[in-house]
């Protein structure tokens, strides 16, 4: 409701836009003065000012030539190759009535382009080319030198495997395209760029399959991305992601991130669209559902039936995460709900503290512990494992401050939520546990059941970019939901996924 | 293509562009009675098939699923009656008050589902939301505890239920009408899109 009043204020002010583009996307068309060029360079680069922009003079052949550049973002090598040819060809002294001809012809790149305004050139040398000017000439040569830091292709944290590639996403977007590429060397394979960010121009790619993703998800992804119009995005695929789809104040994460080539083929191949950000090695897989974040690489990697046995055991602990603290604590409260067969469960001495709040504090205790685990240096995490297991595992319970049973139980839940492979949905998962404790303790059996039914319909009525997201489950599709329940072989696969309407349905062609 | 404003999630499934698909869809249908050997009908009779082939599916999951989940709750006492329910009219052995009794429930509910999935089909298939089927899972439930409670014997009315079972049968009803209903609705709506 805010968002949309929000939305309606901006479009009652149609000046505030035009301005803005006024101020930063008029055309200045390139003046045959290499002068007054000079001066409004000059002043808009704030060059003299900012030290890392600069210009080289340089007289060619009785014409004044100047290069722009930006230090950080080029190849030195490459521009020194390029000076020494101009050099050469003045040092020769051949005189020549057409001098623009011949500058162009002893531009030792391949990629040289030709551009008329000045912002189109500021633009370029910003993203690290460098663009030439001539006297008495209003066209300019900008040609690709760009040199961006970075590391190379690494195999990324979070998303390891035993066996199988090794490399994963960079920050830089054109090292990301490569390593999809390598992967689909198929002509089909689009790869669709634009700049986002009214100061950042930050470049985004969109990557799919022609004859496979479906055109109309495309088209809204590439409107969704064209109607953003931030200043920047510092924060890459995440303020991408939240244009993209309405998240509102539910938890659960709407797309799929990943780092690993391999995973972002496959679902290129299945009819996905990704969406890469430059400067983030994280990609955007989407459409996607609850159940694309229950899977990972390393099933796939391993035999099917072991794939199916880990499949098994991370769903197991995935529900324990969720439902063991709740329902443990539900059997402590209303003891009669417990069949006779589970009668040993619940405290057997009696706790000085709730079993509510101790619960809620070991909970809370371990999501501190995993925050000071990221900002500890990696020399000292092992004095924080060995200050954590033994006040909360030992010290707390002879205190008198938490029940063995408690530890266990939130010990349990806590594996569980970290065997989940990916990390938002933990997170999330965690936000319902300790929604549905604080339910049972309020209400007790009624309210859980009741709110298990509320989490379950609020997460059937989700709709990201119109897929249910609890597909295929509900929308039910036993084939699907199979697919999913086991670890079927590759040569037994022969359907893409439904859910991201394939213009070719079938994989591959049965005999 | 029209403008797209932030609020937009396309395709809106009841707009005026694809009303008139499922008329003709119902065209289609007139026409390839009157003539079997068109090609054109031979296929819309062959989506039409898959398309309850699914129905059926959802039915007999939906029941299997659930009926599985209420015997789970049945256990944890949160319910008096688990599947087990679904035995009590017929005149059974003594068997029917055990574990095998929720088996057999478990099994005959999932049947029955495959006509309660045809029954929404018939009724609400063009709906493509959760909110009839949390209506239609209601209104079984009022079905089976007001109306048909004299045929359960050892079921007694509603008044006399604990809250407990009376508010985890409701879930669980609702759950059920919104799994069918969903299901039904989605499949709907996708064979909607593919004919336009």
């Amino acid at each position: 409701m805010i968002r949309r009043m929000k939305w309606r204020l901006r479009s009652l002010q149609p000046n505030h836009h035009k301005n803005n583009q006024a101020e930063g996307q008029g055309e200045t068309p390139i003046s045959k003065d290499i002068e007054l060029n000079e001066k409004i360079l000059k002043e808009r680069l704030g060059i003299g000012t900012s030290f890392d922009v600069g210009v080289r003079k340089l007289d060619i052949l009785g014409k004044e030539i100047q290069i722009y550049f930006v230090t950080g973002l080029c190849d030195i090598e490459y521009i020194i190759e390029i000076l020494k040819e101009l050099m050469d060809l003045e040092a020769r002294r051949r005189r020549t009535d057409n001098v623009k001809e011949a500058i162009e012809n002893h531009l030792t790149h391949v990629q040289v382009e030709y551009k008329e305004t000045l912002e189109d050139c500021i633009v370029e040398m910003l993203s690290g080319l460098i663009f030439i000017l001539v006297e008495d000439e209003d066209e300019a040569f900008v040609i690709d030198v760009r040199n961006y830091p970075g590391r190379g292709p690494e195999e990324p944290d979070n998303e390891k495997v035993i066996r199988g590639a090794r490399d994963g996403y960079t920050e830089n977007i054109i090292e990301n395209t490569g390593l999809t590429r390598r992967r689909i060397r198929d002509e089909r394979l689009r790869h669709e760029i634009m700049r986002v960010g009214v100061r950042s121009k930050t470049d985004i790619c969109i990557a799919y399959i022609d004859g496979i993703a479906d055109p109309k998800l495309v088209d809204i992804i590439k409107k969704e991305l064209e109607n953003i119009e931030v200043d920047g995005l510092p924060m890459a695929e995440k303020v991408v992601e939240e244009y993209m789809v309405n998240q509102g104040g539910n938890p659960f994460p709407l797309v799929r991130y990943t780092e690993r080539p391999d995973v972002a083929a496959v679902h290129l191949f299945e009819g996905h669209v990704v969406v890469m950000v430059d400067a983030s090695p994280s990609v955007i897989i989407t459409p996607t559902t609850l159940f694309h974040h229950v899977q990972h690489a390393e099933e796939y990697r391993q035999a099917p039936f072991i794939g199916t046995f880990v499949k098994w055991i991370r769903f197991f602990g995935m529900f324990a995460s969720i439902f063991i603290l709740p329902l443990w604590l539900l059997m402590v409260l209303e003891p009669n709900l417990l069949p006779d067969e589970l009668a040993y469960i619940g405290p057997s001495e009696d706790a000085n503290v709730s079993e509510f709040m101790q619960i809620f504090l070991a909970d809370v205790g371990l999501e501190l512990l995993r925050m000071a685990a990221i900002h500890t240096p990696s020399a000292l995490t092992t004095a924080l494992g060995l200050v954590a297991a033994l006040l909360i595992g030992e010290i707390a319970i002879e205190v008198g401050l938490f029940t063995s049973e408690v530890v266990l139980y939130v010990a349990l839940s806590a594996i569980g939520s970290y065997a989940n492979p990916s990390y938002e949905l933990g997170i999330a998962f965690k936000m319902i546990r300790l929604f549905l404790l604080v339910v049972v303790v309020s209400f007790g059996s009624i309210g859980f059941v009741i709110a298990c039914t509320v989490i379950f319909l609020m997460l059937a009525r989700i709709r990201s970019l119109n897929k249910p997201y609890l597909w295929p489950f509900l929308p039910f599709d036993v084939r699907e939901l199979w697919q999913i329940a086991i670890r079927t072989t590759v040569p037994n696969l022969r359907k893409r996924p439904a859910i991201v309407d394939p213009q070719d349905t079938v994989k591959q062609v049965s005999e | 293509m029209k403008k797209l404003g932030k609020f937009y999630h396309y395709p809106f499934p009841y707009s005026k562009k694809n009303t008139p698909v499922k008329y003709k869809i119902r065209k289609k249908f007139k026409s390839m009675k009157e003539s079997f050997h068109n090609k054109a009908g031979d296929l819309m009779m062959e989506k039409d098939w898959s398309y309850h082939q699914k129905v059926a599916s959802i039915g007999f999951f939906g029941g299997l699923f659930w009926s599985c989940v209420s015997y789970a709750l049945h256990y944890l006492n949160f319910t008096k009656y688990g599947p087990a329910m679904a035995m009590l009219p017929w005149a059974l052995p003594e068997w029917k008050n055990t574990y095998l009794g929720h088996l057999a429930g478990i099994v005959f509910i999932a049947l029955l589902s495959i006509a309660v999935a045809f029954l929404y089909r018939f009724l609400f298939q063009k709906f493509y939301s959760i909110w009839p089927g949390i209506g239609f899972g209601a209104g079984l439930w009022i079905l089976v505890f007001y109306l048909l409670q004299p045929l359960f014997p050892g079921v007694g009315p509603v008044n006399s239920l604990d809250t407990n079972t009376v508010v985890t049968t409701l879930c669980l009803f609702v759950l059920y009408g919104v799994f069918i209903g969903y299901s039904i609705g989605y499949e709907h709506h996708r064979l909607g899109q593919e004919s336009a």
